[in-house]
């Protein structure tokens, strides 16, 4: 017994050490001891590069507040992830981030979270549960901002391609913006609909996109609201020459989708997206305010950023980290913070 | 024509007036399916599958079966971006590098099945599980490309050489200028390579006598073992090959399980079963699959017909083509010529 | 009692007749043992009994009622039970004992859907006592050695509470020692009244247990044996025979020794074998299974490794790894039961033909499809194989054609040894005749050694008859006026332990 506690005041004070730099002292309770305070983040999804980078932003704001994070993976296992939110209640766990899952598999585990005195967030998946507050990316404001844009560049009348594959949660949102679109601008042709999530995608959306191009050579837009159709279309067009002709507008963002966008004469011209590191940070500040007792709101929605090919031209954006520092909206959202929070260093 | 004579007839050419009907009503009723630059791109899409196709008939010959086709791919193509963008090593280097790694992938499977007895599905499974996880694992997870954030902080500093993407990018002249991509090319060569060997050398002819009674090939003298592993080390090679193009194509390593390629080639190389009556692997048969498989979707996307229309009429393929070389084939004469 | 009477059953297969009338019957509590060569048909007379055939003519009765099994469950329904020769048939390796003792009360309609294991494991015991069975019932049957699996397989079988128990050459993979303990029980079912059908041609099985002797030839009853002490001569003379056939032949002695088989032990603690194969000179060795007819052919081809002894061709040593060192050192081997050991079913007759020796049909390893054609066309024609045209599929050739491809295969190229295991299996006598002729035509600058054990077919083909028995040499002949008595005796064993040389 002795000996489990000496173990822990030595944790306490490496954690002391480690972030001594931040202000501790000031947090609330339970956060005025962070080392004790367990969360855990439980997954639905977690291959590719988005998923990838929201669990470092998870990971890196729960370091600087300094709580005890474990993370559950169930490599898109409905079931598996529910048990895995019995297992982190089992934990004794003080909060669970539920990120991503099934609308059934997820609210009863939700619930019987919540019933056990724990407080919970959830992103990107509605566990239909008031207590349980909502981190979004706005899909919806992605696909609108980026046809916004579209309709600045190349006015109301234009035929266009789309690349939708339905039943995908966050595509079925951002298709309602072009739905919208679609109506306010009656001069919009919709030449063509394409698209599939074989793997490698981006693979398989350029062969697609090479026939629909040969079938349509009048398309002048292309809307991809996801980054490997993007790129998909993009092999197409510059493989039929097309690049002049064609503009592409999507939506996510990375070091390669930056390389992509700004080779000479690329058709991609425009994407909208958020950092899924600071949606992580946010998910986790969410539920910091949450356990001090704050409330931070039914819905956390982290705001998309456009941007452009003519920006990352003019500012030589070369990867992420160079978009963060261009873009201070892309490196931090002003979203779930309090006066006693510490934010990631940048 | 008798009944037996007609029945033969539709055994032997059956596919290719299938073939053949299927271009003709694409012409008709899809816009600009008929052109050079049409076959280009269906030749082009493929490409890749084709030449991973090629390599499980080689495996499909000795009686055995290669899962990990897609994932030595894919394994090619991160290993190839990582390489050129993190090791900045030449695109020579590269290639080579992601052959070599093909071709022990290839001799590692080879000596699970042979020496350890391992069944052949299981031993392939394995790899294949085994290559998913290994691709990521230098990364963390994350696709790689130039200006990507290394563990150290620091940002990649290599890129894709333009002769590497020249592999994936560079279009020939053929009638129409620029028309016949690379991979179409390494496709063809490939197919010309695979057959050759298959069906003209004596190596193939004993690969042939091993899937067909594997025991009476060792008692005539044939190294079986070395064989079989031969074949899996040319699938090995053969998907490395097709890897190395999906990166030069895409231009960066993208994380990708290779499940779907692993799948559109084997349907490929099955749907080759069929061709021309022959009721077994065979390269010709598995270039004119993956060529049937191409063409159908080629034309569905340009009728503008959704995803998953085309992946039922895949699988409808498959089917009629399994139907062909079983049931028909079955009810011919017993013995085939070779 | 009889308990089981066949008159006039006949059975054929196309044009094949393989059973031509067979009359026997089985008593309660009498063991018969059935004996015949491969292909004699007694395969094919199990297979009627147990339902897994019909028959064509001819009727069958158990305690004089009419038998006519539908299929398989039916015949055991009857009380007709089968132990088949491949043991892993009759038992399920990963289970337990008990499991596999009372697997076909799981089966049984009515059964619960959960097993009770304490009240499998009870009744089991029960079964396995009656048997004498000695084994813990919950054993995994895969860790059973292969004598205790065949005494579950028939255990098994008497779950059933057979009438008519057979036995399908059940010591075949079974040690000495082990077979005492199959013998001891037979003994006892004999003793609790079951009518039992032992398919051997072991002799010494056959002296153990046997209270009666069947012998098939051809398809027919060749000799019936009951009275004590049983002519077991006899009855090897009736499953070879030797009806002395018109075949004439030219004895040869041959030249200088090739292939010299130097005190060769065959099998652990067998006594050393040792002769030498000469230039031209064609040696049938013979036996009855179990004899090291097919260690000996497998030894020299490389498949095997002598327990003792050395080889020598042409007086250099020869000990080949395995079959592609036999083959580069000149020793050719076409192998019995062509369909699993030989026949490409693929391909057509050149390629099968043509197989083994590809190399030498292609340049820088691309075939010469002409020459592999030319060369399979010649053999064709020097064999008289009936086909269209050397593009034949192998499958479209009937059994006799098969083999003569088979045979012409490993004449293609000279060798130093060949050796011929069967070498007129499933073959009827005209083609055995074209093979038998071409082979002593092609015989010089070889030593040929044909594996056989129909005495007929050594005597057509032989210059010399060696015969084997318990894995050593039991007799040699010069096949000039063969002493067929002292022949039949070595065979079964009979003579003496004096190997004899009739010259």
């Amino acid at each position: 017994m002795l000996r489990r506690q000496a173990m822990k005041l030595m944790g306490s004070v490496a954690l002391l050490a480690g972030y001594g730099s931040v202000a501790l002292a000031d947090m609330p309770a339970p956060l005025d001891n962070p080392g004790d305070v367990k969360i855990a983040l439980v997954r639905y999804l977690s291959t590719g590069d988005f998923f990838q980078s929201y669990l470092s932003g998870v990971e890196t704001q729960a370091e600087t507040i300094g709580m005890d994070l474990r993370v559950f993976d169930s490599r898109q296992d409905a079931a598996l992830q529910a048990d895995m939110v019995d297992q982190a209640i089992a934990l004794g766990v003080d909060g669970i981030i539920i990120q991503h899952g099934l609308t059934e598999s997820m609210k009863d585990a939700a619930q019987r979270a919540v019933d056990a005195g724990i407080k919970v967030v959830a992103f990107d998946v509605n566990v239909e549960n008031d207590a349980i507050p909502q981190i979004e990316q706005s899909d919806y404001l992605l696909g609108k901002l980026a046809l916004e844009q579209a309709l600045k560049d190349n006015g109301n009348a234009f035929t266009a391609g789309y690349v939708y594959v339905p039943g995908i949660a966050p595509l079925d949102r951002r298709n309602v913006a072009w739905e919208e679109v679609k109506d306010a601008n009656p001069d919009i042709t919709e030449a063509a609909v394409f698209g599939t999530l074989d793997n490698p995608i981006a693979n398989s959306i350029a062969n697609q996109a090479r026939s629909v191009m040969q079938a349509n050579p009048t398309i002048s837009v292309v809307f991809a609201p996801y980054d490997e159709f993007a790129k998909g279309v993009k092999i197409a067009v510059d493989e039929a020459g097309m690049a002049d002709d064609v503009d592409i507008y999507s939506a996510d963002v990375s070091t390669a989708d930056i390389s992509a966008m700004r080779e000479p004469g690329s058709a991609w011209v425009a994407t909208v997206a958020t950092n899924p590191a600071v949606v992580g940070e946010v998910s986790v500040r969410a539920l910091a305010l949450l356990l001090t007792g704050e409330n931070p709101g039914a819905s956390v929605v982290v705001p998309p950023t456009l941007i452009t090919q003519d920006f990352l031209n003019e500012q030589d954006i070369k990867n992420m980290d160079d978009l963060g520092a261009q873009m201070p909206q892309f490196q931090h959202a002003d979203v779930a913070v309090a006066d006693w929070m510490p934010l990631p260093t940048r | 024509m008798t009944r037996e004579t007609l029945l033969t007839f539709a055994i032997r050419f059956g596919f290719l007036i299938l073939l053949f009907c299927m271009v003709i009503y694409f012409s008709l009723s899809a816009n600009g399916f008929a052109s050079p630059r049409s076959a280009a791109f269906i030749l082009q899409s493929v490409a890749i599958t084709g030449i991973l196709a090629l390599g499980v008939t080689c495996t499909l010959v000795v009686d055995g079966f290669d899962l990990s086709i897609g994932s030595v791919a894919t394994s090619a193509l991160m290993l190839s971006a990582y390489a050129m963008v993190i090791l900045e090593m030449s695109a020579v280097t590269a290639v080579l590098l992601c052959l070599l790694m093909g071709a022990i992938v290839g001799l590692i499977n080879g000596l699970l099945i042979v020496k350890f007895k391992v069944p052949d599905l299981l031993a392939t499974l394995g790899m294949m599980f085994l290559l998913i996880g290994l691709q990521r694992i230098p990364t963390q997870g994350n696709s790689i490309a130039t200006g990507m954030k290394l563990p150290d902080g620091s940002a990649a500093e290599g890129a894709f050489s333009a002769a590497f993407l020249w592999l994936g990018r560079h279009r020939f002249d053929l009638f129409v200028e620029k028309l016949v991509p690379v991979p179409v090319v390494i496709f063809l060569i490939t197919a010309v390579v695979i057959w050759v060997f298959l069906e003209l050398t004596r190596h193939g002819r004993l690969m042939y006598a091993i899937g067909s009674n594997e025991r009476a090939a060792a008692l005539v003298g044939t190294n079986v073992n070395r064989y079989k592993i031969a074949a899996y080390m040319i699938s090995g090679v053969t998907a490395s090959i097709g890897g190395i193009l999906l990166a030069a194509r895409l231009g960066r390593g993208d994380i990708a399980s290779g499940n779907n390629l692993l799948l559109d080639s084997v349907a490929a190389a099955l749907i080759g079963f069929a061709v021309l009556g022959a009721a077994r692997a065979n390269a010709f048969g598995t270039a004119i699959g993956a060529l049937f498989v191409g063409i159908l979707l080629q034309g569905l996307t340009m009728m503008n017909a959704p995803y998953y229309t085309q992946d039922f009429v895949k699988g409808a393929v498959l089917v009629l083509a399994l139907v062909f070389t079983f049931y028909l084939s079955a009810k011919r004469s017993a013995g085939g010529k070779t | 009692m009889k308990t089981c009477e066949i008159i006039g059953l006949k059975k054929s297969f196309g044009g094949n007749h393989v059973l031509r009338g067979i009359d026997m019957h089985l008593s309660a509590g009498e063991v018969v043992v059935l004996m015949g060569a491969n292909g004699a048909g007694k395969s094919t007379l199990v297979k009627v009994l147990c339902g897994f055939h019909g028959h064509d003519a001819g009727t069958m009765h158990l305690d004089g009622v009419a038998y006519l099994p539908t299929d398989a469950a039916n015949a055991i329904s009857h009380g007709v039970v089968t132990v088949h020769q491949s043991i892993d048939d009759g038992v399920i390796p990963d289970l337990d004992v008990a499991t596999n003792l009372m697997l076909n009360r799981l089966t049984e309609p009515g059964a619960g859907v959960l097993v009770r294991d304490g009240a499998l494991r009870r009744a089991a015991q029960k079964v396995a006592d009656n048997m004498g069975l000695t084994m813990d019932v919950r054993t995994k049957v895969a860790d059973l050695s292969v004598a205790d699996r065949q005494m579950i397989a028939i255990a098994r079988a008497m779950a059933y509470e057979p009438k008519v128990l057979i036995l399908d050459e059940p010591t075949s993979s079974l040690s000495a020692s082990e077979a005492d303990r199959l013998f001891s029980l037979v003994d006892r079912l004999r003793g609790q009244g079951v009518a039992i059908l032992y398919i051997s041609h072991r002799m010494s099985d056959i002296r153990r247990i046997a209270d009666r002797i069947v012998c098939m030839r051809d398809g027919e009853i060749s000799g019936m044996f009951e009275q004590s002490p049983l002519d077991y001569d006899g009855a090897v003379t009736a499953m070879l025979g030797h009806s002395m056939t018109d075949v004439d032949i030219g004895v040869q002695d041959g030249g200088q020794p090739i292939l010299e088989i130097d005190t060769l032990a065959l099998s652990r603690g067998s006594a050393p074998v040792s002769f030498s194969a000469r230039d031209g000179e064609i040696i049938a060795i013979t036996g009855l299974l179990g004899s090291g007819k097919s260690e000996l052919a497998e030894i020299i081809f490389g498949l095997q490794r002598p327990k003792a002894g050395q080889m020598r061709i042409a007086g250099r040593a020869y000990a080949p790894q395995n079959a592609a060192q036999a083959v580069a050192a000149g020793v050719f081997m076409s192998f019995k039961d062509r369909s699993t050991n030989a026949v490409i079913p693929d391909f057509d007759i050149a390629n099968n033909m043509t197989l083994p020796f590809l190399r030498l049909f292609s340049r820088a390893t691309v075939l010469k499809g002409r020459s592999q054609r030319q060369a399979a066309q010649d053999m064709i024609r020097r064999l008289g194989i009936v086909c269209q045209s050397d593009d034949d599929g192998i499958g479209t050739l009937s059994g006799g054609n098969q083999q003569k491809v088979m045979i012409g295969r490993w004449l293609l190229k000279g060798c130093r040894v060949l050796l011929l295991d069967e070498p007129f299996q499933g073959v009827d006598i005209g083609a055995r005749r074209d093979i038998g002729a071409h082979i002593r035509e092609t015989a010089k600058g070889r030593a040929t050694l044909v594996f056989v054990a129909e005495l007929d077919e050594a005597l057509e083909i032989a210059d010399r008859i060696i015969v084997l028995n318990e894995g050593t040499i039991a007799g040699q002949h010069q096949n000039r006026n063969v002493d067929m008595e002292a022949l039949i005796a070595q065979v079964s064993g009979t003579s003496g332990a004096q190997p004899r040389v009739n010259a």
